[in-house]
């Protein structure tokens, strides 16, 4: 146990010794970084593989822990230099509720945010998605939208399938009220029979995500950057006005 | 826990026991960094968990560098 105090001590040594590597540059160049410069003011959050919830999965998963975003996402809404957040999602989906949390911090959020879709957004990659203020999807991703279904132990109570069904009214709630899809049609996308191989739901590409309402545009990184700055200078507008 | 997922259960929990794995999430540098701690007890990097952009231009944190 001493010994792994040591090992897990030693990356903060060296802290103080790229400190006073820093402090050697500043003596030989005579200058510092300046500020803000080498700072980003669009942030990025990469939200990969398995949203990972409140059982750690298996190691061969690879997973994106809500545990780590979360206090992310508040020091961005705090951190006055950064105006702007990306999010870029590639995922399968994961736990129900780690992906709703993630959701509704995203869309609380008093900065502007844009998500893309990228490769996938599936089940619950697509409330995180929608949360943004502005959402974009690549023409080749896609987004699979299929029922709730329980893992692990069930027990077969009716309550369990009510149980299941409000579960999944949170889910379409969410993504109804932060997208201009109609409830009708997502829950039409979510049962469709035929559409997938083993499964009920429907497998949204591209172009027809945002045909169905359910994605703002379709675009990559650009049309993203362009988007967000779009977004920051409008926010930045609007504080004006209140000042005046 | 419900897993809102188009994988099959099987895929997310396989049935033999993981290998054992050194993974954890140390701060290096005030930087969260995701390593795997080798034999020799030196850390490799797999993964920099930042939301800075500018991170991850910096080879330290590059994945597959070992920390000092």
């Amino acid at each position: 146990m001493d010994k792994d105090m040591e090992k897990k001590a030693q990356p903060q040594e060296d802290q103080s010794s790229s400190s006073s590597s820093l402090v050697q540059k500043i003596q030989s160049l005579g200058q510092t970084n300046v500020p803000q410069a080498p700072d980003s003011n669009i942030h990025v959050l990469s939200i990969v593989g398995q949203i990972e919830g409140h059982i750690q999965l298996p190691p061969q998963n690879k997973t994106t822990k809500y545990e780590h975003l979360l206090p992310q996402l508040i020091a961005i809404e705090q951190n006055p230099k950064i105006e702007g957040l990306i999010i870029l999602l590639n995922t399968v989906g994961g736990d129900v509720e780690a992906g709703l949390a993630l959701s509704e911090m995203i869309s609380s959020m008093s900065k502007p945010t844009v998500s893309i879709v990228l490769g996938g957004g599936h089940s619950i990659g697509v409330p995180i998605a929608t949360s943004a203020n502005y959402s974009f999807i690549v023409p080749t991703a896609t987004m699979t939208i299929h029922p709730v279904r329980l893992t692990g132990l069930v027990i077969g109570v009716p309550q369990t399938f009510e149980y299941l069904d409000k579960m999944q009214d949170r889910v379409i709630n969410f993504v109804v009220s932060h997208s201009n899809i109609k409830e009708e049609k997502f829950k039409d996308l979510m049962f469709a029979k035929g559409n997938l191989t083993r499964d009920i739901g429907t497998n949204v590409v591209g172009n027809d995500a945002v045909d169905y309402g359910l994605i703002d545009a379709v675009g990559g990184v650009k049309d993203a950057m362009e988007k967000i700055n779009e977004l920051i200078e409008n926010t930045k507008g609007s504080q004006q006005e209140v000042i005046q | 826990m419900i897993l809102y997922t188009p994988l099959a259960e099987t895929d997310i929990f396989p049935n033999e026991a993981g290998e054992n794995v050194n993974r954890e999430c140390v701060s290096y540098n005030g930087k969260q960094v995701y390593v795997e701690r080798n034999n020799d007890g030196t850390y490799q990097v797999l993964q920099l968990l930042s939301t800075d952009p500018q991170d991850f231009l910096d080879s330290t944190y590059a994945p597959g560098t070992i920390l000092k």
